[in-house]
């Protein structure tokens, strides 16, 4: 178990990123959701040793990885959301570095195990080129590769699929998933859609709080039955989004496909109920202007 | 180009290079140094050194050249280079190209904008340099300095600024600009300025011997990116006068100018191909096809994606353990080693490395600038500081852009997550980079043992190698990393860690140039080491070994200091200044405190072995009592004379220990009464007893000058004894350095000179004077002072007899002056008895485990594996003997001896019977067909055993001359007689070329009045004093002149009146037959100043008949007037030839060389115009073709047709 106390970080400035965070994560799959500048990337980082909070704790199975973050480092896979390698090695002898770093083992022989990982990740193929070669999604995947290797308790993965193609996304999804049944896989995005198909629990993140803890089942619940979707002009989509509380506004054949939020009132001539998404709910979430502490929001939960 | 888009470039580049901690840096440091240099300490070597003489200023444009060209190069270079080289390096690592290069932007504005925004910056330093200099030279008040400073004129500095600082800013910045463009890696940029310090401050400004080749020595100026050789070699190393290097311009010549435009259009050559690469590379490298496919054939970068039966993860049965510190120090350093490898730097500069030091070995110079042998051991420690330096600044940068590797590829948040130990990855970055520090070592050990292989003459070895720079630069490097590491971890970036290593190397350089290094912070050991094959270390082991325990001591302690700060976590702000608190700092330092023991300690220890070593405080204070407290009342004191020496010395080389039971017999040779006399003793020596004509005595000990109050009236004799013991020398050195004398065991040198085994007679000026406290000028003597009898210039008067029993280790001999009456070993010790078979008027002891080659009453005592040489000194010893008898005086003593010492100082000295050569004089010198250097070494030497000995000059001004630039002229004189004129004349030339290289112009006195006291009198007492005496026998002709040497010497050998040269040209006068010409010649030469200085012109040659009329114009561009030989030439000379033909005998002219001469005699400024008929087509013409005359630049004074 993943534990978070009152995780604060503050830089110059001062900028506060994290206003008191405190969260516990569970084994399996976890999303952190929350917009650009919400405070993910402090966040990961921190839990992967790589920066000093101001103040709070964070504990790992009981271990305090603040004090202590070498204790963390032999059990955690980091996939950080900007990273590279050295350019003048290859595929094959970067991942093979880092498995020695991190002091992976394994009953084939790292050579062997290299090769396997790489071909989870279709690297194969490439192996034998020097990293600089690669493109961003090869460096992506062999990103991946050496976020799994090690049986790590603790997986970190920062915006992990930007640079994927359809195909490598998927691949990767599963992957996530098969590792995820033995340990804890901390998964940060801002794409609600990786959560949806991922992630069991999640939280939402918004100014350096987090705001929400649910699942994708209990957010989209707690919201049946109060979204409405229509199309409007651009002159009624702006009453709308004055006088109504508006989810989504996409645009679909030259109109407005407008979805909104009615938990109890008048539906707008024109629009239908409709299932709601998680979509919804995460930025029915975002257009909460209140404090977490005072917002009502619909999918909120204590944390357990 | 677009103008408005460069602009746009320039702008923004300058205002970020503006900013950086790099520029203000600079600008800091350029500030405290123009402070630090504006006391008068930089100036051109010109002018008088004495209280009121004439200085040279700070403020001419000579001086200011030269100071300008040492910042920029020093200093500059290294900024410059870092600015323009990283500019597209750190916009490659911002990732910014994309989106740069995908704008209207050309690569043409792109580039020149970025390489203008740096030179700009540049610019404007220098422009601040200049501000400063001007500043601190004319703004702040001079105080006592005010005799450096010259009145304000801007030209002096705009135009040093203008022909030196710019072409140096433009080819810097344009060629490292060049080089961080093409190759994208740091290291490399910071390449080009260490190879250009390492090329030009240890070669190009260094290295030019007399002998160098005009043609090769203008490309060496030429090829000199900052033009300091051209401006010593053109303008200062002949010294002109102050006034000229105070009032007059730097004039220009054609070769400066199309060199200085040739670096500006390098380094925009560079800056314009860059623009060529970067316009190529913008759209990706070209590529061809293989042989005998089309591009189409290529395989796609990616196969389409395969559908496979994956294996499960958890089947591959992963597990953890984490990284030891040493599996994983291994891991980090194979990986980092791959890197360097990979890397273009490490196969471009060992050639470097590799040619430098081949050609400085092939160069290395001794005493009077004789070429040298290279051996290990020597050549180890003579590039011990080049390679302290060099090293230091390439692992520096090699770490810290290892350090930098991480962030700069993106690798940095995977690799900091890692659970590999910080340590593990600290060391073996530094350990990888290490193959650095040991490639450059390799290279360096390779060239030394090239030339080694080359001369042929000393074998190889791996020893002294792995002794020098195993044990001793090793810790340096060690320690360098580590603090390195530590400079990154407190600064948290490159640029950071750079300011604070270049400001610890500045710090070192500025303590050492100012002395006041020590054992305990000497760290890189620059200058404190010396090498002898006759033993290594020897001398200060202790304080060496505790240095260097302290060097790694402090390498863990900065190792633990980078571990505890360094960033792999990013720190919180808000802990951070909890942990600047007091408080926090407290808890810092006590944690680190374990650390700090062993260094702590070590250095301590150092610094009390040099606190009670005998250049210690302790030690200057009682010598510095000693002055205080005697200064008035002895200084000018009379002494007794010695009438008889009887000392039995017993010693210890293995502890460094002596006793010393003697009898001084003593007579009062003056003709007053002496009251009381004084005995000056060691401040080494402990249980000091006395006795007077056998009766214990108690002098008054002032301290160590024993006073004893027994009256002596004239010609009374008294016998004092004296019995005490000690080590010598006492402790450690400060610093390492010179010792003249010692008990080692690899040998022992103990002299009557200083008071290190016998008492001294009577006061002893140099004992507590320091140079920057106490010193004073020396005595102005009346021009009637030597009339009547003159005191000695050294000794106690007349020769004494001399009796000294010496006891040492069976295996060692122990030679001393006279016949050796007795030799016997008893026990395992030695006792050599020797006792003058003629009077001496100085003696010594040398002791060491030697080999002997003897000859015909000679002797030549030698380190067994120093035998290059001896059948050439033996030879020289024997000639010696016999024409120096012929010529000046029989040879009273029955055998002479030369004994060789370690190398701790570089000198010989001729005691009688007894010569004394350290091991880098004469031993490790290497001899030439052209140029007898061994020969040239011993022939002095022997020489003072009549110039020194036989006859002892008289104290006071020129008295020295008559030591040695009469063993130099007989010197000359035995080089002619073995090795033919041809020898004779290439030995001339060089002392002539030393003579002016380093003489002082205004400074210089005639030889009447040279007292060896100002700079630049050495090479007039030696070089001019030996041409003068060889010029005085041409005009005399030899045989009176011999006759007039033996005459003098017959009258003032064994006289209680020494000396002076007015003695001297008075007692030859007789001899000359041509009294009128031989006063012209002696107030020419040794009561004034003057040097010939030749110029040919207008030379032209006509067919007439069978013959060649050819005609010349000859000017005498210096002073005094001489008669001169001017020849018109054809051919050879003398040919070159190989050892094998040298040793068949003197070189004899060649048969196809054809001259015809004639004679001109010009006052200063005087021309002639010469004609001579030949049958012959000249090819050149020769002023002095037979070297008789002394005169400056020779070499201007040929004119080829």
């Amino acid at each position: 178990m993943l534990s978070l106390r009152n995780l604060v970080k503050v830089y110059p400035g001062p900028v506060s990123a994290l206003r008191g965070v405190d969260l516990d994560v569970p084994r399996g799959m976890f999303g952190l959701l929350g917009p650009n500048g919400a405070g993910k990337s402090t966040l990961m980082k921190i839990l992967s040793g790589l920066l000093e909070p101001t103040s709070g704790e964070v504990t790992l199975d009981g271990v305090d990885i603040v004090r202590h973050p070498e204790a963390l480092r032999p059990h955690l896979g980091y996939l950080p959301q900007e990273f590279g390698f050295y350019p003048y090695l290859t595929g094959e002898a970067m991942l093979l570095y880092l498995l020695e770093l991190k002091g992976v083992t394994a009953p084939q022989g790292l050579k062997k195990l290299c090769a396997e990982l790489l071909e989870r990740v279709n690297l194969t193929f490439a192996a034998k080129r020097k990293v600089k070669e690669y493109s961003g999604g090869m460096r992506q995947r062999l990103g991946i590769a050496q976020a799994l290797a090690g049986n790590p308790k603790l997986i970190i993965v920062d915006e992990p699929t930007a640079g994927l193609d359809p195909e490598e996304r998927l691949r990767f999804y599963r992957l996530l998933a098969e590792v995820a049944h033995e340990r804890t896989v901390l998964l940060s995005t801002h794409i609600v859609e990786d959560v949806a198909m991922l992630c069991p629990r999640f939280a939402v993140i918004r100014q350096g709080r987090v705001v929400a803890i649910t699942s994708p089942t209990e957010a989209k619940a707690a919201i049946q039955g109060t979204i409405f979707e229509g199309t409007a002009s651009a002159a009624e989509l702006s009453e709308l989004q004055r006088t109504r509380r508006v989810t989504q506004a996409v645009l679909f054949e030259g109109r407005n496909r407008v979805r909104i939020h009615e938990p109890g009132g008048a539906v707008p001539p024109g629009f239908e109920r409709v299932t709601p998404t998680l979509e919804d709910a995460y930025l029915l979430l975002m257009k909460d202007t209140r404090e977490p502490a005072e917002a009502v929001a619909p999918v909120r939960e204590v944390a357990r | 180009m677009n103008a408005q888009r460069l602009g746009t470039v320039v702008r923004a580049e300058m205002a970020h290079q503006v900013r950086r901690p790099l520029f203000v840096i600079l600008l800091v440091i350029t500030f405290l140094v123009v402070w630090g240099l504006s006391s008068g300490n930089v100036t051109i070597e010109s002018g008088a050194s004495q209280v009121g003489g004439q200085k040279a200023w700070v403020t001419s444009e000579f001086a200011v050249s030269q100071t300008l060209i040492f910042l920029t190069f020093l200093l500059y270079t290294f900024f410059i280079s870092v600015g323009a080289g990283m500019g597209v390096i750190a916009d490659d690592e911002a990732r910014i190209g994309p989106i740069l290069h995908t704008t209207p932007l050309t690569p043409r504005e792109y580039v020149w904008g970025k390489f203008l925004a740096v030179l700009g910056t540049y610019a404007l330093a220098l422009g601040a340099l200049v501000l400063f200099l001007v500043f601190f030279h004319h703004g702040v008040p001079a105080g006592e300095n005010a005799e450096y400073r010259g009145p304000l004129s801007l030209l002096n500095y705009l135009r040093p600024a203008l022909f030196f600082g710019v072409p140096l800013l433009v080819f810097t910045a344009g060629a490292a600009f060049a080089v961080g463009e093409l190759t994208r890696r740091p290291v490399l940029v910071y390449f080009l300025p260490v190879v250009m310090l390492f090329i030009c401050a240890f070669f190009l400004w260094e290295w030019s011997p007399g002998w160098l080749d005009a043609r090769v020595n203008r490309f060496l100026m030429a090829v000199d990116p900052s033009g300091f050789r051209w401006l010593s070699e053109t303008w200062v190393k002949v010294d002109r006068g102050v006034e000229f290097y105070n009032t007059g311009r730097v004039r220009l010549d054609a070769l400066f100018v199309l060199s200085r435009l040739g670096f500006i259009a390098l380094g925009l050559g560079g800056v314009a191909w860059s623009v060529r690469h970067v316009a190529r590379g913008l759209r990706g490298a070209p590529v061809r096809a293989a042989k005998g496919k089309t591009l189409a054939d290529a395989p796609p970068a990616t196969p389409l994606g395969v559908v496979r039966d994956e294996v499960p993860l958890a089947s591959l049965n992963m597990g953890v353990r984490a990284p030891g510190l040493l599996s994983g120090l291994g891991h980090v350093a194979r990986v980092e080693l791959r890197g360097l490898l990979s890397q273009p730097g490490l196969y471009l500069f060992v050639p470097i490395i590799l040619l430098q030091m081949v050609v400085q070995s092939l160069n290395l110079l001794g005493p009077f600038d004789t070429p040298m042998l290279v051996s290990p051991g020597h050549f180890a420690v003579r590039v011990m500081g080049q390679a302290s330096v060099l090293v230091c600044l390439l692992l520096m940068f090699y770490t810290v852009e290892s350090l930098e590797r991480e962030r700069a590829a993106g690798f940095a948040p995977i690799h900091d997550a890692t659970p590999v130990r910080t340590l593990s990855v600290l060391l073996g970055k530094a350990l990888a980079n290490s193959v650095v520090g040991v490639a450059m070592l390799v290279a360096a050990g390779l060239a030394g043992t090239l030339v080694q292989l080359a001369q042929g003459q000393v074998p190889v070895a791996l020893g002294p190698f792995l002794a020098v720079w195993g044990l001793l630069l090793v810790p340096t490097f060690i320690l360098w990393t580590c603090f390195v590491l530590a400079a990154r971890a407190v600064a948290g970036g490159r640029f950071g860690a750079y300011g604070l290593a270049l400001a610890a190397l500045c710090l070192t350089g500025f303590a050492a140039v100012r002395g006041e290094l020590s054992w305990a912070t000497n760290w890189p050991l620059w200058g404190s080491v010396r090498w002898s094959d006759l033993g290594a270390f020897e001398l200060d082991r202790t304080a060496l070994v505790l240095n260097r325990l302290g060097a790694l001591g402090l390498a863990a302690f900065f190792a633990a200091l980078a571990v505890r700060l360094d960033g792999r976590r990013a720190a919180d702000s808000v802990s951070t200044l909890e942990r600047l608190k007091p408080g926090g700092l407290l808890r810092g330092a006590w944690r680190l405190s374990p650390w700090a023991v062993v260094p702590a300690v070590a250095l301590i220890g150092a610094a009390v072995q040099v606190g009670q070593g005998w250049q210690g405080d302790a030690a200057k204070k009682r010598a510095k009592e000693y002055w205080q407290k005697n200064l008035a009342t002895w200084k000018d004191a009379p002494r007794p004379a010695i009438q008889d020496v009887d000392l039995d010395v017993d010693l210890e080389p293995e502890g460094g220990a002596f006793r010393t039971r003697g009898t001084y017999t003593l007579v009062n040779r003056h003709e007053k009464p002496l009251e009381s006399f004084a005995l000056t003793g060691g401040d080494h020596w402990e249980d000091v007893r006395w006795t007077v004509d056998g009766k214990e005595a108690a002098p008054e000990d002032r301290s160590r000058l024993y006073v004893f109050k027994t009256p002596l009236p004239p010609g009374a004799v008294v016998r004092v004894g004296f019995d005490f013991h000690g080590r010598f020398p006492r402790g450690a050195t400060k610093d390492g350095g010179e010792v003249e004398e010692f008990i080692l065991p690899s040998g022992v040198v103990l002299t009557s000179f200083n008071p290190s085994f016998a008492p001294v007679i009577g006061y002893r000026e140099d004992i507590g004077i320091d140079e920057k406290e106490n010193k004073y000028e020396p005595r102005v003597y009346s021009d009637h002072y030597y009339e009547g009898p003159t005191e000695p210039a050294w000794g106690t008067g007349t020769p004494f007899t001399t009796r000294i029993r010496v006891t040492g280790p069976a295996e060692y001999t122990l030679n001393s002056v006279g016949v050796l009456e007795r030799d016997e070993v008893k026990d395992g010790r030695r006792e050599s008895v020797w006792k003058s078979d003629h009077p001496v008027s100085m003696f010594n002891i040398v002791a060491g485990r030697w080999a002997v080659r003897r000859g015909a009453g000679t002797a030549v005592f030698h380190h067994p594996a120093h035998g290059y040489n001896v059948a050439q000194m033996q030879r020289g010893l024997e000639a010696a003997r016999r024409y120096y008898s012929e010529w000046f005086h029989p040879y009273p003593w029955k055998e002479l001896k030369l004994s060789e010492f370690p190398g701790l100082d570089t000198y010989a000295q001729g005691f009688a019977t007894n010569i004394t050569f350290s091991e880098s004089i004469g031993f490790l010198t290497k001899s030439t067909p052209k140029a007898n250097a061994v020969l040239l070494i011993t022939a002095h030497e022997a020489a003072h055993q009549w110039w020194g000995n036989l006859l002892i000059p008289g104290e006071g001004p020129g008295g020295e001359v008559l030591s040695e630039g009469t063993s130099h002229y007989s010197a000359l004189k035995l080089i002619e007689q073995l090795e033919g004129p041809a020898v004779r004349m290439e030995i001339a030339k060089r002392l002539e070329e030393r003579y002016a290289k380093n003489r002082r112009v205004d400074a210089e006195q005639p030889l009447v009045k040279l007292d060896n006291t100002r700079e630049g009198d050495n090479t007039v007492l030696y070089d001019k004093g030996g041409w003068v005496f060889w010029m005085l026998e041409d005009l005399m002709g030899r045989e009176a002149m011999h006759a007039g040497l033996q005459a003098f010497l017959r009258r003032y050998m064994n006289d209680a009146d020494h000396p002076v040269p007015q003695d001297f040209t008075a007692a030859l006068r007789p001899f000359a037959p041509d009294a009128a010409a031989y006063d012209a010649f002696v107030r020419q030469w040794f009561h004034e100043v003057h040097v010939p200085e030749y110029r040919l012109s207008g030379a032209s040659v006509k067919q007439e008949g069978g013959q060649w009329v050819a005609t010349v114009m000859v000017e005498n561009a210096g002073s005094g007037r001489m008669p001169v030989e001017v020849a018109a030439v054809k051919g050879e000379r003398f040919p070159e030839r190989t050892e094998e033909e040298a040793a068949k005998g003197p070189a004899t002219q060649s048969p196809d060389y054809r001259e015809a001469r004639t004679r001109v005699v010009l006052g200063a400024g005087e021309k002639a115009e010469v004609t001579v008929r030949a049958d012959f087509p000249p090819e050149r013409w020769v002023v002095d073709p037979d070297v008789r005359v002394l005169q400056l630049r020779r070499e201007a004074a040929v004119l080829t047709l």
